[in-house]
């Protein structure tokens, strides 16, 4: 499936406005300015999404998982890589990172920062696409980019979709390389992009 | 006399950083971490305001905010989330929320909805 030039431009302008909330967010926990890099979306089936982000991430990453419902419903996961998650938790805590997977602290960092960035992103494309969106409670893995798709695989049925934004940003001068992906099945997806086109609509 | 406010949010971050906020400034604080124990607090407790997250394990935030009003439908409650979407600031009004407050936590936003709702119900 591709995405047409409309519907590509109409989602990046979104994604914009999405990921400025999302690093206004970022920038008042961290009390430190956020420089954004323009989103780039790609669309995969979602068998091929491992392949794509293994490419760029290759070791293990911090992700946090929430299952969205609603008209349009899904899962969006957050994925930053280890360097970028090691930060987040020194700027929030003063302290010094550990490896994440003994570090419980970070852990809850970086699950209640995903918390708050997947809503900000998400919360406002349900506000301009004018479609609640209800959200589970943020689960944080700590694994390949390959084992988490997997296990979103194995869990939902049918033939689904992941729409890939990624978010480059600099904090603190260090570049943090974070992916949004949201995995819709088809009917979701058609649904989001129906609600993309009627907003492109709206504001021309 | 101090006001006591209850807080009930399932991160221990939220809970942390909110605390420190509130004491700061003079308030009593008990917390609850989930939305079961925030109704058990609530009624031990007897604050005279509650801050409440929407998304938690359990019972989620709107189920504990519309319980909390049919036992007590003097309970204020303001509403703590990072949700940012106006249909659920709509959904939480109406299921009677005295106010609405999006995460990041701004200390100032914070303190001032929270001086304005005691403020009337005093």
């Amino acid at each position: 499936m591709q995405l047409t030039a409309t519907q590509q431009d109409a989602l990046i302008e979104l994604l914009n406005i999405g990921f400025g909330r999302a690093a206004a967010a970022l920038s008042q926990l961290t009390g430190h300015r956020v420089m954004l890099e323009v989103p780039e979306v790609t669309i995969h089936p979602v068998d091929e999404v491992s392949e794509a982000l293994e490419r760029v991430i290759r070791t293990d990453v911090a992700s946090v998982h929430q299952i969205f419902s609603g008209p349009v419903a899904g899962d969006a996961l957050l994925i930053l890589d280890q360097g970028g998650a090691s930060m987040l938790k020194e700027l929030l805590t003063d302290e010094p990172a550990l490896p994440l997977s003994i570090d419980a602290s970070a852990r809850e960092v970086l699950t209640e920062v995903g918390n708050i960035l997947l809503n900000a992103c998400l919360g406002t494309f349900g506000n301009l696409l004018k479609v609640q969106v209800s959200f589970s409670v943020p689960h944080l893995s700590l694994e390949t980019v390959g084992a988490i798709l997997e296990s979103l695989r194995i869990h939902r049925e049918g033939l689904q979709y992941a729409l890939v934004v990624h978010a480059g940003f600099k904090l603190r001068d260090a570049e943090v390389h974070g992916y949004l992906v949201i995995v819709l099945s088809v009917a979701s997806l058609d649904r989001m992009l129906r609600a993309v086109e009627e907003w492109e609509h709206r504001n021309r | 006399m101090k006001s006591k406010l209850l807080l009930v949010d399932d991160s221990a971050l939220a809970r942390r950083s909110l605390r420190t906020i509130l004491e700061s400034d003079g308030f009593e604080v008990v917390e609850a971490e989930d939305g079961m124990a925030a109704l058990e607090r609530y009624f031990l407790e007897k604050p005279d305001l509650v801050l409440l997250d929407l998304v938690m394990k359990g019972m989620y935030g709107l189920d504990v905010l519309t319980k909390l009003r049919q036992l007590d439908p003097s309970a204020r409650v303001v509403v703590v989330t990072a949700d940012v979407q106006d249909s659920s600031h709509q959904l939480v009004q109406e299921a009677g929320a005295s106010g609405f407050i999006n995460k990041p936590i701004d200390k100032h936003r914070v303190l001032e909805v929270i001086r304005g709702v005691l403020e009337e119900s005093a």
